[in-house]
């Protein structure tokens, strides 16, 4: 029964103009990517279920056992369009030099973009993940998302491996992490980076990412963490989203811990 | 005796020929005027803004701000006399600005009043029973740091005045649970461990459950919790959280019939 609604706004940077064809779709998303130099290459490929946006930006995402098939907004011109994922990506002298992502709407291209048009979302996603853990920043963080929100594809352990990789800055790991915890991977995935989840950014991460699952066994850890962990500030964060839950073990919780 | 008798006095509203002067002396100015009183023995601070040891170890700014002894910074601390400076405008009092220690220069067109404790008390208890808001409650700490017995019976009889304005009533509430902690011997928060902080963390997220959990659970653990932080910050919480039955705890903790 989680629902959980997340607004991303992301402002693009995509040049308008006219597009290039390619014409090489045989081969690898990778290497067809590679193969532009300089300029930006838009490509889209088709959002898991539940997975819409507003073209400009903004994401929202569902898991299929929700009833509600809008995401809320008290704006009623605000529109959820049900994708695609559309990402561009910026080169310079071969490199990647940023990623942006969108989930509905379209690709006006510009004279200088190299439009791949519909890409294997499965593809897609794992090569997103592979230039999110050789980058860092926004572009990192739209690659994962994008990952994140890519049709018939599990990525979880691929974002396992990445909140796991301490070669990966920081703030990429996080948002691996939190991910990884909007996928419907099982708990005990999340469960099992406990001991990787080290520093206080990470393991602050984690409790929240842990408090966003509303489930036993997410919260049992939630109530271990706000017991023993060696981090007292971390214990204090564990003990807010405990207060936030409408688990009835909860007020048991409190009351155990504060005359015990 | 004395601080019975001048207690007694300031509940049942009784007004020495001093206390009349100094209520009458204060409607008849026009601006700003000071009046000098003695503090109690315990109170000190720099005679600017900073006070030390109200109730405890708790520290206050003038400017409402406030901290514990156990933070890093802290003014020098002298005893010496409250200075009670009083905006009055047409008659009436609407703000106070309360200091405690060394006197500071004022200004030399400020009129400055020396009194007893128990005649200011008498005005300030005035106050806090009919000022306006604002007044009321800023009334009620040169209330707690003046030198005479201690105002919880008054500050509980207003706190549970439905005809008072809210704010007044929390202002109350508030330095009652400051009053009930230090009554208990819990005021001095400075030996607080980690491991305190984070059960007083828990009470405070305990507080923000609906209260038909909270309150109930923070009641008990007023009464009865044996960890310190945890029965200080659920006497601080129960008064935060609205709840009449607040009052009654905190008449309890305090002994009051």
């Amino acid at each position: 029964m989680k629902r959980i609604a997340l607004f991303v706004a992301f402002v693009s940077s995509a040049a308008i103009g006219v597009a290039r064809v390619t014409p090489l779709a045989a081969q690898s998303l990778a290497s067809r990517v590679g193969a532009v130099r300089n300029g930006t290459v838009l490509m889209q490929f088709a959002p898991r279920p539940g997975v819409c946006g507003d073209g400009r930006g903004s994401t929202f995402t569902r898991h299929d056992d929700s009833n509600n098939s809008n995401a809320s907004s008290t704006d009623d011109r605000w529109q959820c369009i049900p994708g695609p994922v559309r990402v561009a990506i910026g080169r310079a002298n071969g490199d990647v030099v940023s990623i942006r992502e969108w989930v509905g709407g379209r690709f006006v291209p510009g004279s200088s973009d190299t439009n791949l048009g519909t890409v294997s979302a499965p593809e897609a996603a794992r090569y997103l993940l592979t230039l999110a853990r050789a980058g860092a920043g926004r572009s990192a963080d739209e690659a994962i998302a994008a990952a994140s929100f890519a049709d018939s594809v599990d990525i979880a352990p691929e974002l396992s491996a990445l909140v796991r990789d301490s070669g990966v800055p920081v703030a990429s790991r996080k948002q691996a992490l939190f991910w990884l915890g909007q996928s419907d991977a099982p708990t005990n995935a999340l469960l099992a980076l406990d001991g990787s989840v080290r520093s206080s950014d990470l393991r602050e991460q984690f409790v929240f990412v842990l408090s966003q699952r509303q489930d036993d066994a997410a919260f049992d850890k939630l109530m271990d963490v706000a017991r023993h962990d060696p981090d007292h500030e971390i214990r204090k964060r564990a003990m807010f989203w405990l207060g936030q839950s409408r688990n009835p073990k909860a007020i048991k919780f409190f009351r155990d811990l504060l005359t015990g | 005796m004395r601080r019975i008798a001048t207690l007694w006095m300031i509940l049942a509203g009784v007004s020495s020929a001093g206390a009349q002067s100094v209520m009458q002396r204060v409607a008849a100015a026009h601006g700003s005027i000071q009046l000098v009183y003695p503090s109690r023995t315990s109170a000190c601070g720099d005679g600017k803004s900073f006070i030390g040891n109200v109730l405890g170890t708790r520290n206050f700014f003038s400017d409402g701000a406030s901290f514990s002894k156990d933070d890093d910074w802290r003014p020098a601390c002298v005893h010496g006399p409250v200075r009670v400076v009083a905006t009055v405008i047409d008659g009436e009092v609407t703000r106070l600005r309360t200091y405690v220690g060394p006197a500071s220069a004022n200004g030399s067109d400020v009129e400055s009043i020396q009194a007893t404790a128990a005649d200011v008390a008498s005005w300030l208890t005035d106050l806090v029973v009919r000022g306006s808001t604002r007044a009321a409650s800023d009334a009620m700490l040169p209330l707690i740091v003046a030198d005479i017995a201690e105002p919880w019976p008054l500050l509980l009889r207003v706190a549970r005045d439905d005809s008072r304005p809210r704010d007044v009533r929390q202002a109350a509430i508030t330095w009652l649970g400051s009053g009930a902690a230090e009554h208990l011997g819990l005021a001095d928060a400075s030996n607080q461990s980690d491991d305190d902080d984070v059960r007083a963390q828990a009470v405070f997220v305990l507080s923000q459950r609906p209260k038909s959990e909270s309150v109930p659970e923070l009641i008990e653990l007023a009464r009865t919790a044996k960890n310190a932080a945890v029965r200080r910050a659920a006497i601080f919480w129960l008064g935060q959280s609205g709840d009449a039955r607040a009052m009654d705890v905190y008449a309890e903790l305090l002994g009051i019939k």
